[in-house]
């Protein structure tokens, strides 16, 4: 849903051909969303089959621009003012692995949990790093300004979900701890001071459904 | 419409790295680290052996759950106390043995503390603060206050140098406290919950502050249990029950942008 | 020593704007420092300044004169003298000579060519717009330059001619007359016109009349004379101009000297300017003449004396102050805390709060030594006229007002001292967490305090018990009290033992109070060594009080008044009797007549021409064997063993000596109202004096037939030289038929009463001497004020005595001491509330979060109050108590010793009364009004809601 809404929005400030649709939506979300060009043109062609953008010429070098058309600045002001749903939770793979690592034997789920954190903590120092750069550059250069403050938007998006999950990382281990002391048979013993086990870094950072 | 210009390989101005050992002294060593509260019954270990060194340049932060060790580290680290057994060296110097004068002068000289809140004594102007440590050291008010409001200018606080501690903001205190941290020849700072306090915006800002302090040279612990204030840092270590039970390597951006975008 | 001092720098910025930031406790602080300097201050400016320096005196004494010549009397022969002061003495041996006495030509002591100006002086009765006025006739020629800077005209001109005077202004403010108006002197047919007013710079209460030599003194002698009244007492002096032409050195010490020899005194300004060498003054070289005023061992008793006041005064400001410094220490903990991270050492630590004390006390010393001088030079006028002198020019030592702000500096460095050693101790990481816990007090200090407490009690025990010497007891009760003094942390740890059974809110503070030795110590020092001292005070007065009140003699009945006046023959008797029974609620007035032997106007025991005197003839049966005189002018006493002399004593020839107040024989003569004025009721008495009876109060007087006789010797002389004799002294003897009162009447100090009729028949003299009245009630102070207006105003000499039985003059000194210990108690406890206020916050908050209603935080700091100035008075109490009783038994035995001696020695005593009493008023005012006060006040300035939560470091 949100690439179709995203292009609306492009097409919004102007017509726009395919390719350039591309360049800017990834300009805006810092290339964390990357697309490629059929799916542009097949976002493209739906939205005009609903009616909500028409091709409108072509620019001098022959490509066919698009516009938007009146039903579709109404779904465009629509989707800004509708919350994103949240009835349906995202699949989340962590969470699936947590719950079957409860109770497995000869798996000790403080080193899942630790090994995860540094997993996520790293991403997340990955991505401030990424977001100092671009507060460094929106002090420097005024020219793209709207660009910078879109991808410094998303960058934040995807810091806070992360933390999200630290805390929610920090929370079940205290959970777990607490558990284990009280019924300590049961319970995951607390794992020792074990040194960390170096997984690779993994760049497969959990992403919200695209 | 030329190419997007967000190209992430080009705006690496100050890449810190990972200094070897060989090539840079530690500014902060802390070895085989340990430190008993109390004893018999009531004996707690705050600290097991615990070894990290931090370079110039380098901010590394601490994180881990309540009673995990993490002020402890931190007040020895500053030598506000002692440990039971183990070094730490500051900037070559083993505090371990040291005496108190002797601490008072390192404090003085070459550390600085940032603490969560009311860092600022309220008698003394943002400028007379930062002037405290070179003061108390001996060097005269005027060349003490010079170096106060050069330092203060250097992180764009000049406008901030006659106010007193009640006149400004959280966050302007806590960048005033940072400027104090560094003021003269320091470069340890080791800042226990400098957010704590802080909205997160503010917060942010002055993590900024510290992370531009330790990009421009200086070496930083950041005690946070804010994960997100936590990724500010180059390296992340996570203690458990008084030991490092993890840490993580803050990678190459560039690396994982090209990463992200070859998947 | 730079870095020193760039480090105090920063110390004292710090504690600078922290004295600004908390005003209240600054101004608190700096009242109680700056408030004695004030005093001290401005004592010193108006002593400097009412100091006049030798110029300054020299005007007022001599004017522009170079000498005044004095003549001492002695008849001419040399005179060793003073060079600064008038006294001088006659050169030579005259213990078993005649003293030298006469008048002195002066005149030949003049140098030859100088200027000679007199001045003379002598009493007169002027009569006024209200009665006549006592007054000093001086006779100086004003307008003469030589004179200038003696008097200073105020209003008008000095006299030119021999009918006109000038008057001081207090002449003329109490005379009723002005510049214009005419008086005369009584007994002088001339009137003088006062054409001007002046003052007496060194005497502004004198009432004096300036007029020109020759003029008044003279007229108002020979007239009085020839009335037969006693002269005017003229003295005379010169002053002197020595002839200016010679360059000469004014009136140099040899030259007095040289006076000396001719019997003349000189007061010369060249001398008093350049004082000789004490070698150089023969009366200094004379055997027993003794600078006693200026020893060295004086000096340094008083230096002693005004160091320990000083001291303690000190003492008790640092205890005040030091619990302020210690809350200002406490509450800025976490700054403290800071500066340690940021590198302060415990120097440092201690370099900011002394910094506190530092800056309040010089703060303190600058405002009290301005305030001292505006309120000097603001009380100069009114202290002028207090005194009755004019000051000298404004004296301002700037080294003297530096030691007093000194003084100021040191003691708020003092009470910051120990704040600043307890913070400094603090670990940087404990003041940086704000970690609360039990202060361990001093393990040393109470040991040293319980030694002092032990060694003092002891030195005071043996001055009790076994010396008789007040310095003794008085040295071991101030050690001891010192001692508790230091011993307070260990005392207060002991009341904490007594809160178990207490409800929560006195249980809660006295804990705290416990716990929090460090900041509770010094308040309930404070409290104890104020209320020690006036307990110590308060006992000793009370118990001296006491035994004033039981040696008290009244003269009269409760509530009669008499009035007599001896002189003049008593002419002015019915006018100033008149002026009593006006002015006062008399009841009944008896006249009492005197006897006189020769002129009418003879005075009591004077020996002016043709005067006598008159005594009793006392039986010689009747006469006490050790008193009896002996020829050989060896002690009658030595006669007898010591058990007979204590045997006699108890005599009654012994011991009804028949006293003699009043007239010189103790006898009056008066009627049977008398006997009721003075409250004896017998009717017989009565019968007796209607019968011409004399009525005797003491049997010695009265022979073996019952007769009494009155000697009337008229001529001294004779009479002196007999008695020196042995021998019985001449003069005719009137005998009288007694009635003797029954024994035990109390005549109030009279030995008799003649009837006037017996003495006119026996051929007595009498003149009046007074009148004696019963009151209907005591006369009120507005009437007696208003009574001795007008007696002043009649000129008599009047002696007026209203018997109001027993005045305590140490009440009002009980009572401004009380207060005193009272203010000190609420400003101490008021400050340790203050400082625990500032550490239960905390404890305030939990308790209202555990749903203490408001009113708690109000009742807490109330009893924290209370619970100090308990603590501080009780022990106090107990401090001061244990001295004043040790005092008053080296009394009593000093007084038994004493007694036993006189006894032993044939002497009379009463057996001494020294009682011992509790001032139970105020020890009640003390222990429970003063306590129960200061915790009503705290309480009342306690809010019940807490303020918004006030973080540690602010």
């Amino acid at each position: 849903m949100s690439i179709r809404h995203g292009l609306l929005a492009l097409l919004e400030r102007g017509p726009r051909y395919g390719s350039q649709l591309r360049t800017e939506f990834e300009s805006r979300t810092g290339s964390t969303w990357p697309l490629n060009v059929g799916q542009v043109y097949t976002t493209l062609s739906r939205l005009e089959r609903d009616g909500l953008v028409e091709q409108d010429g072509e620019d001098g070098a022959g490509h066919a621009l698009y516009t938007i058309t009146e039903a579709g600045r109404a779904e465009l002001k629509l989707w800004f003012e509708k919350p994103v749903d949240r009835t349906s939770p995202a699949r989340d793979e962590l969470a699936i692995k947590l719950a079957m690592a409860v109770g497995a034997p000869g798996v000790d789920i403080r080193d899942v949990i630790q090994s995860q954190r540094r997993h996520t903590v790293k991403a997340m120092q990955d991505y401030t790093r990424l977001k100092a750069q671009a507060l460094t550059a929106l002090e420097s250069g005024a020219e793209r300004e709207r660009d910078d403050v879109a991808w410094l938007l998303v960058l934040e998006q995807l810091i806070f979900q992360t933390e999200a999950e630290a805390r929610w990382l920090d929370h079940c281990e205290a959970r777990l701890i607490r558990l284990s002391a009280t019924a300590p048979r049961d319970g995951a013993p607390p794992a020792p001071a074990t040194p960390p086990r170096r997984a690779e870094p993994g760049r497969a950072v959990s992403r919200p459904g695209a | 419409m030329s190419s997007p210009s967000r190209s992430p390989q080009q705006s690496q101005p100050n890449q810190p790295g990972q200094p070897g050992p060989h090539t840079v002294q530690p500014v902060l060593q802390l070895q085989n680290l340990t430190r008993v509260h109390g004893s018999g019954a009531t004996e707690v270990h705050a600290l097991r052996g615990i070894d990290l060194d931090v370079f110039p340049g380098e901010l590394v932060a601490v994180m881990g759950p309540s009673g995990s060790g993490k002020s402890t580290l931190l007040t020895i680290a500053g030598g506000l106390d002692t440990p039971s057994s183990g070094r730490v060296i500051v900037e070559n110097t083993d505090i371990t043995a040291a005496d108190r004068k002797t601490l008072a002068a390192l404090r003085r000289r070459s550390i600085g503390y940032v603490f969560q809140d009311y860092n600022l004594i309220p008698a003394l102007t943002a400028a007379e603060n930062v002037a405290l440590p070179r003061e108390l050291d001996g060097t005269s008010a005027r060349k003490a206050r010079r170096e106060a409001i050069a330092a203060l200018e250097e992180m764009d606080l000049g406008h901030l140098a006659d106010r007193f501690p009640d006149e400004m903001s959280g966050g302007q205190q806590q960048r005033v406290a940072i400027a104090r941290a560094l003021v003269g020849d320091r470069r340890l700072v080791l800042a226990d919950e400098p957010t704590g306090a802080l909205d997160s915006e503010t917060g942010e800002s002055v993590l900024a502050l510290l992370r531009a302090r330790c990009d421009a040279g200086a070496a930083g612990v950041l005690v946070t249990h804010e994960p997100r204030f936590a990724a500010w840092a180059d390296r992340v270590v996570f203690l458990r029950d008084g030991a490092v039970v993890d840490q993580t390597i803050r990678s190459d951006a560039d690396s994982l942008l090209t990463g992200r975008t070859a998947e | 020593m730079n870095n020193w001092i760039h480090s105090w720098r920063a110390a004292v910025r710090i504690a600078r704007r922290d004295a600004w930031r908390f005003k209240g406790r600054s101004f608190l602080v700096l009242a109680m420092i700056a408030l004695p300097i004030l005093g001290v201050s401005a004592a010193d400016l108006t002593l400097r300044t009412s100091e006049l320096s030798t110029e300054e005196r020299m005007a007022r004494t001599l004017g522009a004169a170079d000498a005044r010549i004095v003549d001492p009397d002695y008849g001419g022969v040399p005179i060793f003298q003073h060079p600064v002061e008038e006294t001088s003495t006659p050169v030579g041996d005259y213990e078993n000579k005649p003293w030298p006495e006469g008048r002195t030509d002066v005149t030949k002591s003049f140098p030859a060519g100088s200027t000679v100006l007199t001045d003379s002086t002598g009493m007169g009765k002027v009569r006024t717009a209200h009665g006549i006025l006592q007054t000093e006739i001086r006779e100086l020629k004003a307008d003469d330059p030589m004179a200038r800077g003696i008097l200073s005209l105020q209003d008008g001109r000095f006299p030119q001619k021999a009918d006109e005077v000038a008057a001081t202004t207090h002449f003329l403010e109490s005379s009723g007359l002005g510049i214009g108006s005419t008086v005369a002197a009584r007994g002088l047919d001339r009137e003088y016109r006062i054409v001007g007013s002046y003052e007496l710079p060194n005497d502004l209460k004198a009432d004096q009349l300036n007029a020109l030599p020759g003029s008044f003194l003279g007229p108002l002698g020979k007239a009085l004379d020839a009335a037969g009244m006693s002269s005017a007492g003229t003295s005379t002096t010169h002053l002197l101009a020595l002839p200016r032409s010679g360059g000469s050195d004014g009136f140099t010490w040899n030259m007095v000297k040289d006076a000396n020899t001719k019997g003349v005194m000189v007061m010369s300004r060249a001398v008093a300017l350049d004082p000789p060498a004490d070698s150089d003054v023969p009366m200094f070289q004379q055997d027993g003449w003794g600078n006693y005023g200026n020893s060295a061992a004086a000096d340094a008793a008083a230096l002693a004396a005004a160091g320990t006041v000083v001291g303690l005064a000190m003492l008790e400001i640092c205890l005040l102050a030091g619990p302020a410094f210690a809350v200002g220490a406490r509450r800025s903990r976490r700054q403290l805390g800071l500066v340690g991270a940021n590198g302060g050492d415990r120097r440092h630590i201690r370099a900011i709060v002394l910094a506190g004390g530092l800056v309040i006390g010089a703060v303190a010393a600058v405002v009290g030594t301005v305030l001292g001088l505006i309120l000097a030079f603001a009380l100069q006028p009114v202290l002028e006229e207090s005194f009755g002198q004019r000051f000298g020019a404004f004296d301002v030592r700037p080294l003297e007002l530096l030691g007093i702000g000194l003084l100021a500096v040191l003691t708020g460095l003092l009470a910051a001292v120990v704040p600043a050693v307890t913070a400094s101790r603090q670990t940087v990481l404990a003041s940086l967490t704000g970690r609360r816990g039990v202060r361990r007090s001093n393990r040393v200090l109470p040991l040293v305090g319980l030694a002092a407490v032990l060694l003092g009690g002891a030195i005071a025990l043996y001055g009790s018990v076994v010396s008789d010497q007040f310095i003794i007891v008085a040295g071991g009760s101030a050690l001891a009290e010192l001692g508790v003094v230091a011993m307070t942390p260990a005392l207060v740890g002991l009341f904490g033992r007594t809160g178990r059974w207490l409800p929560l809110s006195p249980r809660l503070a006295l804990r705290d109070a416990v716990r929090n030795r460090g900041r509770t110590a010094p308040a309930v020092a404070a409290v104890l060594a104020a209320v020690a001292g006036t307990v110590a005070v308060a006992t000793y007065q009370a118990s001296d009080d006491a035994q004033q009140r039981a040696a008290y003699e009244a003269r009269l009945p409760h509530g009669a008044v008499s009035v007599v006046v001896t002189e003049g023959g008593g002419r002015d008797v019915p006018a100033v009797s008149d002026a009593v029974q006006k002015n006062l609620p008399v009841d009944v007035r008896a006249d009492v007549n005197r006897i006189v032997v020769g002129k009418a106007t003879c005075e009591m025991y004077g020996d002016a021409e043709g005067c006598g005197r008159h005594e009793v003839v006392i039986p010689v049966t009747n006469q006490c064997p050790l008193w009896v005189y002996q020829p050989d002018g060896s002690d009658p006493s030595d006669k007898y063993t010591k058990a007979e002399r204590r045997k006699l004593a108890q005599d009654w020839r012994c011991k009804e000596t028949p006293s003699s107040a009043y007239t010189e024989s103790g006898l009056v003569v008066a009627d049977a109202k008398l006997l009721k004025v003075l409250e004896i009721k017998d009717p017989a008495a009565e019968k007796a004096l209607a019968e011409g009876k004399v009525v005797t109060f003491s049997r010695t007087m009265v022979d073996a037939k019952g007769k009494l006789g009155i000697r009337l010797i008229t001529d001294i002389d004779k009479a002196d030289a007999a008695m020196a004799k042995g021998q019985e002294p001449p003069g005719r003897i009137a005998s009288f038929d007694t009635y003797q009162a029954a024994s035990g009447t109390e005549s109030y100090g009279l030995a008799g009463i003649v009837p006037p009729a017996a003495a006119k028949a026996a051929g007595i003299t009498t003149v009046p001497f007074g009148t004696y009245f019963s009151t209907d009630r005591m006369p009120s102070t507005e009437q007696r004020q208003k009574l001795d207006d007008e007696l002043s105003k009649t000129g008599a000499n009047a002696e007026l005595h209203v018997e109001e039985g027993f005045v305590s003059k140490s009440s009002i000194v009980l009572l401004a001491l009380t207060v005193f210990a009272g203010l000190i108690t609420i400003g101490a406890a008021g400050i340790a509330t203050g400082l625990a206020q500032a550490d239960a916050e905390a404890d305030l908050k939990t308790l209202a979060a555990v749903g203490a209603p408001p009113r708690v935080r109000r009742t807490l700091s109330g009893f924290q109050c209370g619970v100090v100035a308990v603590m501080g008075v009780l022990l106090g109490s107990a401090a001061g108590v244990l001295p004043a009783i040790g005092l008053r038994l080296t009394e009593r035995r000093q007084q038994m010793s004493w007694y036993e001696t006189a006894l032993d020695l044939g002497g009379l005593a009463d057996m001494p009364h020294v009682p011992i009493i509790i001032p139970w008023a105020t020890l009640a005012a003390l222990l429970v009004a003063v306590p129960l006060g200061a915790a009503l006040l705290a309480a009342a300035v306690t809010r019940s809601r807490g303020a918004l939560a006030r973080r540690a470091a602010t």
